[in-house]
């Protein structure tokens, strides 16, 4: 180590030698011992002139130029300041490599597909998770948009159409609309056959609005401002709304009066023989 | 090698086929997400499902 810059080669270690090293004190005390010539005579040490090598980080710092540099320039000097990168190893990045790659006598283009499928692989499995997720979400919200199951429950109802006489027209609650049933006879399936198409204000013949000629089925709203007509009265001998005077007739047909259409037929359906489903 | 080269030729090289590919396979991992939790929970449930005691109600 090049720490003692000063040696005291084969000096006498006497105060009135070591003083020459403590200039800072004014002034020496000399001790009450009698110190003989040859008391401590040192024994002559062997010094070693080692070069400087440094290995550690810091002793290379230290070496770097920091202060006062000059730089002289000129046909004998160059100016090439040489700079302790060339003797650092290059870092091992074995830790960060993908093993197909760790051997340095192997090509790359050979490992590259597998590679590859790897990085693949995992962005395609990324996506497939997002596309559950996003599935899962969206339906989700989509769900809540349609009706419950209450509401389907209440969304059909079943008619025994035995109870209904002949010549009758009976009013059901249906989805929160009055529900007309009219059990015709076989006198006003004929009337309404017979009216001629091109002479109604919404033309449509009797058969486009029954399934069986016997049961009309139509919805007890009507079509001018949403009244509930009344049945078996008007001039027509169906239905007649008292609002403004809206006469329909034995199939539900706008005949006279302000309604521009005919009442709506729902969708339904004959379950059996004598059932009637509607919705 | 010859397998993963011909995967991500088929397969990875094009983003249509992999979208492609990807959107399957969530499919296919749903449906058998949905079949594996619902087998556990009839497992788990057995003997108190409908299914299951539908023979003591019904003729």
């Amino acid at each position: 180590m090049s720490f003692p810059r000063f040696n005291l080669k084969g000096k006498m270690l006497k105060p009135s030698t070591v003083s020459g090293y403590f200039r800072a004190t004014s002034q020496v005390v000399s001790n009450q011992l009698n110190v003989s010539n040859n008391a401590a005579i040192l024994p002559k040490k062997k010094v070693a002139h080692i070069p400087f090598q440094g290995t550690s980080a810091l002793s290379l710092a230290k070496t770097l130029p920091n202060a006062n540099l000059s730089v002289s320039c000129g046909p004998a000097a160059s100016l090439q300041v040489r700079w302790a990168h060339t003797d650092i190893t290059v870092p091992n990045f074995d830790n960060y490599r993908r093993n197909s790659t760790k051997d340095p006598t192997r090509k790359a283009s050979e490992t590259e597909d597998t590679r590859k499928n790897f990085t693949y692989l995992l962005a395609g499995g990324l996506g497939a998770a997002s596309v559950y997720g996003t599935k899962n979400i969206v339906t989700y919200f989509i769900s809540s948009m349609s009706a419950s199951a209450d509401v389907l429950a209440l969304a059909k109802i079943e008619v025994k159409l035995g109870d209904i006489p002949e010549g009758k027209s009976v009013t059901f609650k249906w989805r929160g609309k009055p529900l007309f049933i009219r059990h015709r006879t076989a006198d006003e399936i004929a009337a309404e056959r017979a009216v001629p198409v091109e002479s109604l204000r919404d033309p449509q013949h009797d058969n486009d609005r029954i399934q069986k000629p016997e049961w009309l089925v139509v919805l007890g709203v009507c079509t001018h401002l949403g009244c509930v007509p009344i049945a078996n009265s008007g001039d027509f001998g169906g239905y007649y709304c008292p609002c403004h005077g809206s006469h329909y007739d034995a199939s539900g047909r706008i005949r006279k009066g302000p309604a521009p259409l005919n009442l709506e037929v729902p969708y339904y359906e004959f379950a059996a023989e004598d059932t009637l489903v509607v919705g | 090698m010859s397998i993963g080269k011909t995967i991500y030729n088929s397969i990875f090289k094009r983003s249509s086929t992999f979208t492609l590919a990807f959107i399957a396979s969530a499919f296919i991992f749903e449906r058998t997400l949905d079949s594996a939790c619902d087998t556990i929970f009839d497992n788990i449930n057995k003997g108190k499902l409908w299914k299951d005691i539908k023979d003591n109600y019904t003729q």
